[in-house]
């Protein structure tokens, strides 16, 4: 739909009046439905306004094609005078067509750069950039800017004429795969969305997502792209989730809640959360930590990520860096009964071309701490779900937000545990534990990634890799941190090595790995072998 | 007396909601177990969870991995009596008034006291003992929930709200009638020897007197029999008060189990056995099938010709165009 060419596209002109930005006229009365930027010369503009451009005394029009002939030359006149020097005008004045539902300061808001234009190269440029913004809104079928020249009696200056066409469906429904680097799981999703219901470029959705680790999601969510002069869109989102850990960690996690995005620009995003948060155990099989642990909060928190990711490709880094600091700070009501913590985490990747066989190498450091805040807060223990847990079947490499897996250990696979609650029946399992995570964890990884010596798999994507990586969780809440040491944090940092196969398609990256666990304690749940990690971009 | 079994020295913790109304417990489910244990000269300590009000799991008896939970095997003082950790109650079994008290006290008096702290009264009094370390939403939510809740299980409607209320204060006027005839100027209800019975009609008591307001009906129907009254007082002294002052009880308002309603056992034998097996056929024929769903996936993909990596390229040319 969206044809963003920097040359403007030719049709016959009818006209060979000279205007003082010299432009040759485009006759769109043919009907060139798929041009998005149309240069029209209009020579006689009493309306001026439409693109037709006879006059009252017109001597009768050429033929096609000496129109075309001419409205060529002088087309070539314009991109000459362009390319040696700006050619100054201004904008005059917006006209906004085609929005019968949609208020008109929506899409004023996004053609203000327009405004500021000097000449007739930041004209195209600023319409192209207008257009794309027009679309990404999502509420129009098509979007077509049509440059026509200004009132006579304001020489050098245009108008811009915007045509809308609005959505004939606003209901469209997707099923999408993502892997959400927070929840350490892969989600599939289904959502329906309804578009600009009430004519503000509002898009309202709702999405029922299962995740891998037996989580559901139903949720209702909606955009808003200009709320009350916020320079950013908003959103708000209202979810009901469950989360079922009771194989790693004996609890059941029941949330219900709204979530505000308030401020979203490439690098910054600030969120506002509230949710009513129950834990819960019904297999009534739960270690003491946990079961102290079980219970109602509420949970009102803000979230700030600084995100900058200057890597060529998401799914196979082999240039660029990548940062991301996330900062929760929970309890911002005035009860102090709320949750109260604060959370940072932060990741660093860096990737090397090496320049033979397409290979990189990628360096990750991740790290994140969690502690509650408030009266007595050094022996209160953190909130089950806040803390750190590492392990899980998601790339290292790719997953961007704080420390959450290593190869080869499986979800919730180390850390601190507790021995779960025994049974005396006769058949009770001795060894079960949950395990707690950890108040401070970090994470290292090491991945030299090359493309294979075959033809068909480098055409295909499909590369190799060796990877190392270590990590490790530790408890610092309830007067912990007094016997914290980083000498035995070093000690017991676990560690795995290994080689694989990546396979990008185009749904998710899958890597078909052989890891080697070269250091993991009792617990653990690591083992060498072969296993499956994916990864979906968001 | 009181049989204690053989356990590893690690102490006991019995975990309640908090103190509330001069009392170590203020939930009427709650201080008849710590009464209990008081009477059987068990020595425990005392934890809280503060943030669970509507878990059936409360309260409970913890020592390292053992646990007994209210809501398996009739209640936590059966439970410590099948797991032979504390038993009262060995010589009264045969008494033929037993069965007969034990059944009007657990569910008449019972009855009356939901009745009262949820619906007869006006609610203040629960919220203070259940709710008052939640936020006040949550609050709020859980002590509508509950009401509603209690009136489900009382069988209570708008119509025959007046005649429910009546016929719960009837049955607990003859209860305290009985009881105060039973207990007479003794001790304890049965050979002046402490028994679980004590403990339930205690805690019934000593929550009835304390945390219900003055105006409440069961209250004043309870003052009517001054030796029940006396026996409560009189044993709130000598078993709470001087216990606060000896061991004290750990303040941590620390959160709980619990669970939504569930039934007795989590598993038993044959059951779980059954179970396993089911699991790792189910485990088995999902990966199964999600090997079937890859295969199928990647055979599209690399296939139908994959430019995901070209397309990202472009992705990020675009992207970075505009900067």
């Amino acid at each position: 739909m969206s044809n963003p060419d920097s040359v403007p596209d030719l049709t016959p002109p009818d006209s060979e009046r000279q205007k003082p930005f010299d432009t040759n006229e485009i006759d769109d009365e043919d009907g060139n439905d798929g041009d998005e930027n149309d240069v029209e010369d209009d020579d006689e503009d009493e309306d001026g306004n439409d693109g037709v451009f006879r006059g009252p005394n017109r001597p009768k029009p050429q033929s096609r094609e000496a129109r075309f002939r001419s409205g060529k030359l002088k087309m070539e006149s314009l991109l000459q005078r362009m390319k040696t020097g700006p050619v100054s005008v201004r904008v005059h004045d917006v006209i906004i067509k085609g929005n019968t539902k949609t208020k008109d300061h929506i899409i004023e808001a996004e053609t203000e750069l327009l405004n500021n234009v000097g000449s007739m190269q930041e004209l195209l440029k600023a319409s192209q950039i207008v257009n794309l913004r027009l679309q990404a809104l999502e509420i129009f079928d098509s979007v077509k800017i049509t440059l026509d020249s200004g009132p006579p009696e304001l020489p050098g200056t245009a108008n811009v004429i915007i045509e809308v066409v609005e959505t004939a469906n606003p209901l469209s429904g997707q099923i999408a795969a993502f892997t959400k680097a927070e929840a350490r799981y892969s989600t599939v999703e289904g959502s329906l969305k309804y578009k600009n219901l009430f004519g503000y470029g509002d898009l309202w959705d709702g999405s029922l997502a299962y995740g891998y680790d037996h989580s559901t999601e139903l949720s209702a969510g909606l955009y808003l792209p200009r709320f009350k002069g916020l320079v950013t869109p908003v959103t708000a989102r209202a979810y009901l989730l469950s989360q079922d850990w009771l194989k790693f960690s004996s609890y059941k996690e029941q949330s219900m809640g709204l979530s505000l995005g308030l401020f979203s620009s490439e690098h910054h995003d600030v969120a506002y959360n509230i949710a009513w948060r129950t834990l819960t155990d019904p297999s009534q099989m739960a270690s003491r930590f946990v079961r102290r642990q079980l219970g109602h909060n509420l949970l009102s928190s803000l979230k700030y990520t600084f995100k900058v990711d200057r890597r060529n490709s998401p799914m196979r880094p082999t240039r660029g860096y990548a940062f991301v600091s996330t900062t929760q700070l929970g309890g911002l009501v005035p009860d102090n009964r709320s949750l109260r913590f604060l959370r940072q985490e932060f990741d660093l990747r860096y990737a090397v071309p090496l320049g033979f066989y397409r290979a990189a190498l990628n360096f990750g450091v991740s790290g994140g701490v969690v502690f509650p805040w408030g009266n007595g807060f050094s022996s209160k223990p953190s909130s089950l779900p806040e803390r750190f847990f590492l392990g899980g079947n998601i790339s290292p490499v790719c997953a961007l937000g704080g420390p959450t897996t290593l190869w080869g250990f499986k979800t919730r696979g180390l850390g601190p545990t507790e021995p779960r609650r025994h049974v005396n029946d006769g058949t009770a399992d001795p060894s079960g534990v949950d395990f707690l995570g950890g108040d401070l964890a970090f994470t290292a990884l090491a991945d030299l990634s090359f493309d294979l010596p075959f033809r068909w798999f480098r055409e295909k994507g499909i590369h190799a890799h060796v990877f190392a990586c270590a990590g490790n969780v530790a408890k610092l809440t309830e007067n912990e941190y007094r016997n914290f040491s980083v000498q035995k944090f070093v000690e017991s940092l676990r560690s795995s090595v290994g080689v694989g196969l990546v396979v990008p398609t185009s749904f998710f990256r899958m890597e078909l790995n052989y890891c080697y666990i070269v250091k993991k304690f009792d617990h653990d749940r690591a083992k060498t072998g072969v296993r499956l990690t994916f990864f979906a971009a968001p | 007396m009181a049989q204690v079994g053989e356990r590893e020295s690690e102490e006991f913790t019995l975990v309640t909601t908090k103190p509330y109304f001069d009392l170590p417990t203020a939930c009427p489910l709650c201080l008849p177990l710590f009464i209990y244990l008081k009477l059987a000269h068990f020595p425990f300590s005392l934890s809280f969870n503060s943030i669970f009000p509507d878990s059936d799991q409360i309260p409970y008896v913890e020592s390292g991995t053992y646990v007994a939970y209210n809501n398996e095997n009739g209640g936590v003082i059966e439970n410590l009596k099948r797991d032979g950790i504390v038993d009262l109650d060995s010589e009264f079994l045969s008494v033929p008034d037993w069965v007969a008290m034990k059944a009007m006290i657990s569910s008449w008096l019972a009855d009356a006291m939901m009745y009262e702290l949820w619906v007869g009264s006006d609610g203040k009094s629960a919220c203070k003992i259940y709710y008052s370390d939640l936020s006040w939403p949550i609050g709020k939510v859980l002590f509508l929930k509950q009401v509603y809740n209690i009136k489900q299980r009382l069988g209570i409607t708008k119509d025959n709200a007046e005649q429910m209320e009546d016929e719960i204060y009837k049955r607990a006027e003859i209860a305290y009638g009985a009881l105060s005839t039973r207990l007479g100027d003794q001790n304890f209800l049965f050979d002046d020897r402490p028994s679980s019975l004590d403990a339930t009609f205690l805690g019934h008591v000593l929550v009835t007197l304390h945390a219900l307001p003055e105006t409440s009906v069961l209250r004043s129907k309870l003052l009517e029999h001054g030796n029940v009254v006396r026996y409560a007082e009189k044993h709130r002294t000598e078993l709470i008060e001087s216990s606060s002052s000896s061991s004290g009880p750990q303040f941590r308002s620390v959160p709980s189990s619990s669970t939504p309603k569930r039934g007795s056992k989590p598993k038993s034998q044959p059951k779980r056995e059954k179970t396993e097996g089911e699991k790792t056929f189910k485990r088995r024929a999902r990966y199964f099938l999600a090997a079937q769903l890859l295969a199928v996936l990647l055979f599209l993909s690399l296939m139908g010709g994959n430019d995901a990596g070209d397309m990202e390229l472009d992705d990020e040319d675009e992207g970075n165009a505009f900067d």
